[in-house]
């Protein structure tokens, strides 16, 4: 499919004034997923950490929310 | 670490009075899944990490205005969706990237890819269910489901018999 047709497809879709026929297929390609990418565990953790920093700085939330320090028995609690 | 398991509606009530642990839990629960497949649909390492990140932040800052029966998992299903097709769209609209998505985009949308999605859901998890990977590791892979409950009862019936004649020996000889 050329990306013009997509695009004015696309366009339509998000617009809400998509064909159902259009609608279907855009769903059909959401909705396909056979094959799934993967990441090495140790690509995986760097990620998680590098999107969660961004979160953080965005938000700011550790700042107007900083977590509280576990007690020493709280600890120990959560290993049980 | 602790082993008790949170359900997410738990968290989403936590969330909604500043929880930030709340939050994370949810962020680590389901990041990676939505970071793979808009991997997978747009194949930019770059618009992935951005939706994932736009979502939560999305999520972050409407906290207190979430519904009580607010479904994080429905929600997130819906919202990458939506942006992954914004995000294509705006690939689309840009000249310099469209030529470079459009030999990817055209085989992803043709006929045979687009009918993946029209196969039974059931198919796909029956497979991935860990009774049928040991069924196909086995030597049972060639027989029928009817031949292995027939196996599975005649196991059973001569389990029984051993042991009842092991009793009625074991009480002849106490006699």
């Amino acid at each position: 499919m050329k990306t013009e047709i997509l695009h004015s497809k696309l366009e339509r879709y998000l617009a809400g004034k998509a064909m159902p026929a259009e609608t279907r297929q855009i769903q059909a390609w959401l909705s396909c997923t056979e094959k799934d990418a993967q990441l090495s565990p140790e690509e995986k953790s760097l990620l998680e950490l590098e999107i969660l920093h961004e979160i953080q700085a965005y938000t700011a939330y550790p700042l107007f929310y900083p977590k509280k320090k576990e007690s020493w028995w709280q600890k120990f609690a959560a290993f049980f | 670490m602790s082993r008790i398991v949170i359900e997410d509606q738990a968290l989403i009530d936590h969330l909604s009075v500043n929880d930030t642990d709340a939050f994370e839990e949810l962020y680590h629960r389901y990041w990676c899944s939505l970071y793979l497949y808009c991997l997978k649909k747009l194949h930019s390492p770059e618009a992935a990490r951005i939706i994932v990140r736009d979502i939560f932040i999305s999520i972050w800052e409407k906290r207190h205005e979430l519904p009580v029966t607010f479904s994080i998992s429905s929600h997130l299903y819906a919202e990458v969706r939506k942006q992954v097709v914004k995000s294509l769209n705006n690939k689309l609209a840009d000249v310099h990237e469209a030529p470079c998505i459009e030999a990817w985009l055209s085989k992803e949308f043709s006929v045979e890819s687009l009918q993946a999605a029209r196969n039974p859901v059931c198919k796909i998890r029956i497979i991935n269910k860990p009774s049928e990977l040991i069924r196909q590791q086995t030597n049972m892979m060639n027989k029928t489901e009817g031949q292995t409950t027939l196996e599975h009862i005649k196991w059973i019936f001569h389990s029984l018999t051993n042991r009842l004649s092991l009793t009625n020996i074991l009480s002849y000889y106490k006699n």
